[in-house]
């Protein structure tokens, strides 16, 4: 899965139009990254990835590169 | 612990809230798309909260009032009462204890409160049932509720953690059981008190009289440590209760979870192999309802339901302690009340304005 398909996963997650994000994007800046933004990212690693985050590991995401290099590993 | 309790059996239900229903578009200085995204997420569009001196105690009495006038039921025959709650109505005493007072029931009656929440009306069930098989008395009262909206109505914004502003609504349950022949009751339930955390009101009690900010009745709830332990730990135990029990999902009529939020709710159904149409939603409406959450889901659903039928119901609740059970209970339909609404309150309740 190409980086690009990945950054469309999480916009169609977070419901934000295409082109929204790119790796380098701050997720402080993003609005609609909240609590109920993260809880949807969970169940998207956990059910298309098998990754289970933690709420440190969620504190510890500045970018969506960090989210990215996690589906890599996974 | 697994518990199977028999001879005791659920004879009625009944539930409370106020008659003002507010929508979160209502209640929110949010824009409107975080409104609307809220509302998608949890599911929750609006919630009924308690007029300004009316507090859960006041709801169940009102649900109980109705429950045993509808029942026809001798107060002289109630020898239990559970009080399960985390807004009693003082500090001390145990507001059971008032609300015996308030009902008419006997002294014989015992009565006591129990602090739990989201797993709360499980367990006054199975302290209930106990109690029940163990003595002489023919009937038992449960009332469980709380009055949360107050508690989350800080307005911290949601990116900053505190989803919950919007989510919690206020009510009162009031649930009855008999002893008889032939009912049984089947209990599942765990703590994990290492995520005390969690969901923790941690001002205002004892050992922090004091708050920094000055207030001091407000929940602060990890909502990701909360999902992780709802999604993992709920739909284990609705597995091995199936397991022990020997049944399936094809033998409820329904799964009553604790309406914690949609996405937590539609996780643990299929997580535990249940189709979503035997799930009951009633949080779009009622919001998250603490302890009476699984009762005011059947009540919503069947309050209205005039037929012979027997509801079979697989329930579970789940939250702060932490603290989960599971039960399967079976009601007559009709033993079901439809939806009581009152803003009544307690005017002889130690209110601060007729003290002074």
């Amino acid at each position: 899965m190409t980086d690009q398909e990945k950054i469309a996963m999480l916009e169609e997650t977070w419901e934000l139009d295409e082109g929204t994000l790119t790796a380098d994007t701050v997720l402080a800046d993003v609005d609609e990254y909240d609590s109920m933004a993260k809880l949807s990212l969970i169940v998207l690693m956990d059910d298309e990835f098998g990754v289970k985050l933690t709420g440190d590991v969620i504190k510890g995401f500045e970018t969506v590169a960090d989210i990215l290099k996690l589906m890599e590993n996974a | 612990m697994f518990t199977e309790i028999n001879n005791v059996k659920v004879i009625g239900m009944a539930a409370a809230v106020s008659p003002e229903w507010d929508s979160i578009s209502d209640l929110s200085d949010e824009d409107e798309a975080t409104v609307q995204r809220f509302i998608k997420k949890t599911g929750v569009s609006g919630r009924y909260s308690a007029s300004p001196r009316q507090t859960t105690a006041d709801f169940c009495f009102a649900a109980a009032e109705k429950l045993l006038e509808e029942k026809q039921i001798d107060k002289k025959e109630i020898g239990v009462l559970v009080f399960v709650t985390q807004t009693g109505d003082y500090r001390l005493p145990a507001s059971a204890c008032v609300l015996q007072y308030r009902l008419g029931l006997p002294k014989e009656c015992i009565c006591f409160d129990v602090n739990l929440g989201c797993s709360g009306f499980v367990y006054g069930l199975n302290v209930l049932a106990s109690l029940l098989s163990n003595t002489a008395v023919k009937y038992g009262l449960l009332l469980a509720g709380d009055s949360s909206a107050r508690e989350f109505s800080t307005r911290r914004k949601q990116r900053e953690g505190h989803s919950g502003n919007w989510l919690f609504g206020d009510s009162g349950t009031a649930t009855l059981m008999e002893k008889t022949e032939g009912g049984r009751l089947q209990f599942l339930s765990q703590t994990d008190g290492s995520g005390y955390k969690a969901i923790i009101s941690p001002y205002g009690s004892w050992r922090n009289p004091d708050s920094p900010d000055g207030r001091t009745h407000y929940v602060v709830m990890d909502d990701i440590a909360v999902f992780n332990f709802a999604t993992a730990e709920a739909p284990k135990q609705l597995n091995d209760f199936m397991a022990k029990t020997g049944t399936t999902p094809d033998d409820y009529d329904c799964l009553v979870l604790h309406q914690a939020n949609l996405m937590i709710m539609k996780r643990v159904a299929k997580k535990s192999e249940f189709p979503e149409e035997k799930m009951l939603v009633s949080m779009d409406r009622f919001g998250n309802t603490s302890s009476s959450s699984i009762p005011i889901s059947l009540v919503d659903k069947y309050g209205e339901t005039e037929d012979d039928r027997t509801v079979k119901a697989l329930c579970c609740g789940f939250g702060v302690g932490l603290s989960w059970a599971t039960c399967a209970l079976e009601i007559a339909a009709a033993d079901i009340l439809p939806l009581v609404h009152t803003d009544a309150y307690y005017k002889d309740g130690y209110n601060l304005d007729d003290q002074v």
